[in-house]
């Protein structure tokens, strides 16, 4: 009971810092944990659906680039205020998962990860051909200018912290314990009446709805969107790098991935061209040396869960 | 109906070539049930492959092939010996991810070293036409690269009949335990079978180079149209894999002829997704 209690002090104070953190950081330390959260919260939703639910998706920045362009469109062509547009971005998001998910449903394994990858690349091209959006000269998010790194910051916290509490909440309901018994034996767990294709649909859209949320806070940090960068592949690299080293199918996984991806990328960053390939050989060195990545080996060899999906 | 003969005709002509692409990939899915995402990088080694021994040697880009190929069997023979057979039998999120680094590597490496720039294996025959009767305007490479998948694809077909590791490859696909029972080294013929889909890799880098113009990151692209020929035509069969290149073909051109260049590929994909939905296990594959 006591652990309980050092835990929860332990994740306020925790809590507390990261909220007073602008007032006194640099521009450069907030930016840095800014570019965490987000990755944080991109990196959650991709683990639930491929630590959790079992599907690769090779193609989250569907939602990546439709948020964006949420943001875009609706601040600039419509004069909504930015936030607004941070939120419509998450629900288009959720639109097209539920219209493509009838048939993504059908497809399992590889079919599943390239099918994704596919239908996100044909939205690369259809934006890049699409004059509203002004081609694949892409769009500069004006409104954007006006926001205080301050706004993006709690936007970002919110919704980077917000994921993996989602997730926890998640794991813990009967919808985690349905996802795990899948994960563990579907056939079985049919049986005994679980849902598979309803488990899976939540599981997207839920994963659709925070990405579309976390990319527009992304484009609101850019301020410059193009077709090809926010439809390309390189998003779905980060992510699949981020919850490889930090563990999949660990809740802690994709928090210490996005730290460890995002602190990489800022000392990397003079060596252009180099850090892909860097990143490269860590995936697999990781794939090869600790399957279940950092997290999971240090849970398996110590028995230390910040966040224990089981109840006891 | 004479402005659609000409999609028609060199969408099956390209059809030949996007099967090169895809067989290999359509290989190594039917033995091993593996993914290799970085097919689409080794093609596109093949063809910085062919530029460098064009420019070091002034041979002609089918020439190179002479070259190529077994450069690129050595490499796949390695990838599959030192990198995927340590993921195999491990499900297939291993397997994805490791293919999936090493694509990120290759492209990476290949930026590096060639710079971004648009290259092209140029020779004589790539601005050349036939003209038939006035009518309808073949590009000749688009012939060469339909000739070259129905050799690439006829002789692959009789090296799996006839030859005794064809048949090592095709029982380790079908039955891995027994085929080890029987005294197969399944690992080496792994790598082997690897080895043999990079060379076929190695003919349609030199034919897409000579085809189109292509970057580092050009990989990426063609893993998808190997996918797509893969899916539309089945996993496992040559016929189905064919098939599936001419499809494609065909629904590049006609949907780029009739919604504007930009979505040539999009019409592509469609098709794909399509495909994907109604009948995941290919128009012509056996469930």
């Amino acid at each position: 009971m006591s652990s309980h209690y050092i835990r929860f002090s332990f994740l306020i104070i925790a809590l507390l810092i990261l909220i007073a953190l602008p007032f006194w950081a640099s521009r450069y330390a907030a930016n840095v944990l800014l570019l965490i959260f987000l990755y944080i919260a991109l990196a959650s939703m991709w683990n639930l659906l491929a630590g959790y639910s079992g599907s690769i998706s090779l193609g989250q920045q569907m939602f990546v680039g439709l948020g964006g362009y949420s943001v875009a469109v609706f601040s600039m062509y419509y004069g909504f205020p930015v936030f607004i547009g941070v939120v419509m971005g998450g629900i288009i998001s959720v639109i097209l998962a539920a219209l493509i998910s009838r048939p993504i449903s059908r497809m399992k394994g590889v079919y599943f990860a390239i099918g994704t990858w596919i239908i996100a690349e044909a939205l690369g091209i259809a934006f890049s051909n699409w004059g509203y959006v002004r081609y694949g000269m892409g769009l500069f998010i004006q409104p954007a200018y006006k926001l205080s790194l301050f706004s993006i910051y709690y936007a970002a916290m919110i919704v980077g912290l917000g994921s993996v509490g989602l997730v926890y909440f998640l794991l813990r309901s009967k919808l985690g314990l349905a996802l795990m018994a899948i994960r563990d034996d579907d056939v079985a767990s049919e049986t005994v009446g679980v849902n598979i294709f309803r488990c899976k649909f939540y599981c997207f859209l839920i994963s659709a709805f925070v990405t579309g949320l976390a990319a527009g806070i992304v484009y609101l940090n850019t301020i410059f969107i193009q077709p090809f960068e926010a439809f390309g592949i390189g998003w779905t690299v980060n992510l699949l790098f981020i919850v490889i080293i930090g563990g999949m199918g660990t809740v802690e996984g994709p928090i210490l991935g996005a730290v460890i991806f995002v602190l990489l990328q800022q000392f990397l960053a003079e060596y252009v061209g180099y850090n892909l390939i860097i990143l490269g050989a860590i995936t697999i060195a990781t794939i090869f040396m600790a399957p279940r990545g950092i997290m999971g080996t240090f849970q398996e060899r110590f028995r230390i869960v910040f966040f224990p999906i089981r109840r006891e | 109906m004479l402005v659609f003969m000409e999609p028609l005709i060199n969408g099956i002509l390209l059809g030949g070539l996007f099967a090169v692409i895809g067989i290999g990939l359509s290989m190594i899915f039917g033995i091993m049930k593996q993914v290799n995402l970085a097919h689409g990088e080794v093609m596109i080694i093949g063809s910085y492959l062919g530029l460098v021994f064009m420019r070091l040697l002034g041979i002609p880009p089918l020439v190179c092939l002479i070259f190529v190929i077994p450069c690129l069997f050595v490499i796949g023979f390695l990838l599959q010996s030192y990198l995927f057979n340590r993921v195999l039998g491990k499900g297939m999120e291993p397997y994805l991810m490791v293919s999936f680094g090493l694509s990120i590597i290759l492209q990476n490496t290949l930026l590096k070293v060639f710079t971004p720039d648009a290259r092209s294996l140029d020779s004589s025959l790539t601005i050349r036409t036939l003209d038939v009767f006035g009518l309808l305007h073949l590009p000749v490479i688009y012939l060469i690269g339909f000739a070259g998948g129905l050799v690439v694809i006829a002789l692959l077909h009789l090296f799996m009949k006839r030859t005794y590791l064809g048949w090592a490859i095709r029982a380790s696909g079908d039955d891995l335990g027994t085929s080890k029972l029987m005294g197969i080294n399944t690992s080496r013929v792994y790598a082997l079978a690897m080895g043999i889909a990079a060379v076929t890799s190695a003919v349609a880098g030199i034919l897409v180079g000579m085809t189109f113009t292509f970057y580092p990151h050009s990989g990426t692209q063609y893993l998808i149209t190997a996918f797509g020929v893969v899916i539309i035509g089945g996993t496992g069969s040559l016929m189905g894999t064919f098939l599936g290149g001419l499809i494609l073909g065909v629904a590049q051109l006609l949907g780029g002829r009739l919604l504007g260049p930009g979505f040539q590929l999009l019409a592509g994909y469609l098709i794909l997704l399509v495909v994907l939905t109604i009948r995941p296990q290919g128009l012509f594959g056996r469930r």
